[in-house]
């Protein structure tokens, strides 16, 4: 059946012209509907853990569904995984995902940035100037940074203190600078305040540069700067950078100084909030984050910077016929995952899918898994199952894995992570890792 | 061509609508704000264990087994203390109700491998 699915897609690409594709999105879907199925017009912007899995679900739900993804990246790379590569356990390439997958199923994949959107004339224009209309449109435009907040520490100075906060070549600049560290060196993280993509992150990604280190640079340092008082899987995370760590790494809450408010890049040097300055070998600096640029020029942000949305559909509850999916969305008690993303994703493909059939949205469905890796064999987990109850999300059930789990457990849960990297891989770009 | 589009489209929705006698069964102990869509719900479980089901990876596939031990695994992790080798799936499993559990080893149990 999937051999069909391939050949048949490809064969209704081939006779409109790889060049006509674009131009055709625009007219083809209102001549169906008015005389064959019902069939609509539905642009994607953003071809991460959102995105892809958008564009794919509404073609399997409704081949005859027009779906472009607009994503400027030819190959996408994913911040999951990509601390592993700094903990020397995986190549910068094993996080890489190409669009193969979503051409085979007929999705016209765009590779330019979305600069403009007009909800009111249903259109999204290009980088290279060319209108997009569209009947639904899907932002998972993720996360930009707020530039504004900490003095000092703007894109030129993540440029020699890097964020790596985004995968791709700030990725790559850490770990050259990690790798050119000379032995007995500092590393120095500056972790955000809430919300923010990914909330186990910054804390696996210690775990990793402490793995590197004990490996290959055993006399090093870590110390961590955190703008909050308390982290995701915080008591699991201690224990075990006690295990595997003891005495290489310093976490500084917010209440103890650790909130960082000015960077002097060139020097690596940060200063806290009641004045005290740290320099460091090595400085990766997390700012503070909202919605990707493109969901506040959609008119879709509120005061927060992020994007609210009807839980039942992920449609903007500021402008119809907008379905915001991520990390750039107000969707707690859900963290900002690749997981989440994916599954927000589907319940609005449901729901865009149904809308333009006529028909109410299916009941929506939510869980959460996020693995994080403290050593080698050694991996810890949350998970959640998430409905909506009067009109709000709610977690029904979920938790951290136990703090007494044995050995074997940790192992399993190492394992099960690059399972889930493998699975999700799979389901949203149908690429292997 | 027309043919195989037609045939894709129909072996699509197949591949979805596949269950949807449990979903109408299912349907009257939801809460009635919208329709239920086992599949909206089995896809929650494709993130780990694969689309579909079928995994690619270390995490064990559930497209195709027997519904009467899809529904006793599901079960079983629920209790405390789960089954030996449990991880995730025992906080995980308890976020679903009886008709919900039903209604997806139903529908995994129908999705060939």
């Amino acid at each position: 059946m999937k051999n069909t699915v391939h050949i048949s897609r490809r064969g209704v690409l081939a006779a409109i012209g790889s060049a006509g594709a674009a131009a055709t999105l625009g007219v083809a879907p209102r001549r169906a509907r008015a005389n064959t199925a019902p069939a609509g017009r539905v642009v994607v912007v953003g071809g991460g853990f959102g995105g892809a899995t958008a564009a794919k679900y509404l073609k399997r739900r409704n081949p005859k569904i027009d779906v472009a993804l607009v994503e400027p990246s030819e190959v996408f790379v994913t911040c999951p995984f990509t601390n592993l590569y700094f903990g020397g356990l995986r190549t910068f390439e094993q996080q890489e995902h190409n669009y193969d997958e979503l051409r085979s199923l007929g999705v016209n994949v765009i590779h330019d940035t979305a600069q403009a959107v007009d909800g009111k004339a249903h259109t999204v224009t290009l980088g290279n100037g060319q209108v997009l209309p569209y009947d639904k449109l899907v932002l998972s435009p993720g996360i930009d940074f707020r530039w504004d907040a900490i003095e000092g520490y703007d894109e030129a100075a993540a440029e020699l203190a890097p964020h790596a906060w985004k995968a791709g070549p700030q990725s790559r600049l850490l770990r050259e600078q990690l790798e050119a560290m000379p032995d007995g060196g500092l590393f120095i993280m500056v972790a955000p305040p809430n919300p923010y993509r990914c909330p186990p992150g910054p804390y696996e990604r210690v775990s990793m540069v402490a793995h590197y280190f004990k490996t290959h640079k055993p006399n090093s340092k870590i110390l961590v700067l955190d703008a909050k008082d308390n982290f995701s899987k915080q008591g699991l995370f201690t224990d075990g950078w006690k295990k595997f760590y003891d005495g290489m790494i310093e976490w500084v809450p917010a209440s103890k100084d650790g909130k960082v408010i000015r960077v002097d890049a060139k020097n690596l040097t940060v200063e806290t909030e009641f004045g005290e300055k740290h320099k460091a070998s090595v400085l990766n600096v997390i700012p503070p984050q909202k919605a990707g640029f493109i969901a506040e020029r959609a008119g879709v942000t509120n005061e927060s910077g992020w994007v609210p949305i009807d839980p039942h559909t992920f449609e903007s509850t500021q402008v119809p016929d907008i379905f915001v999916v991520g990390d750039a969305t107000v969707a707690a008690p859900m963290p900002k995952s690749g997981f989440v993303a994916n599954n927000q994703a589907k319940v609005a493909a449901a729901a865009i899918v149904a809308a333009l059939e006529g028909k109410e949205p299916p009941q929506a469905a939510f869980a959460n898994t996020c693995y994080s890796l403290i050593a080698p064999d050694y991996g810890i987990s949350v998970a959640g199952v998430y409905a909506v109850e009067d009109g709000k999300l709610v977690e029904k059930a979920g938790g951290l894995s136990p703090r007494d789990a044995s050995d074997e457990f940790r192992k399993l849960e190492a394992e099960y992570g690059v399972g889930w990297y493998q699975s999700i891989s799979q389901d949203a770009w149908g690429t292997g890792a | 061509m027309k043919n195989s589009v037609i045939k894709t489209a129909a072996a699509v929705a197949m591949a979805w609508l596949a269950v949807s006698p449990a979903a109408a069964n299912d349907a009257t102990a939801q809460p009635a704000q919208s329709t239920f869509d086992v599949s909206v719900q089995a896809a929650t479980c494709f993130t780990c264990h694969g689309t579909g089901g079928t995994s690619p990876g270390s995490i064990p596939s559930i497209a195709g087994r027997p519904e009467s031990v899809l529904l006793m695994q599901l079960k079983g992790f629920q209790a405390d203390p789960p089954p030996a080798g449990t991880t995730v799936m025992n906080r995980l499993a308890k976020g679903y109700s009886a008709e919900e559990l039903a209604a997806l080893a139903r529908y995994f149990s129908q999705v060939s491998r």
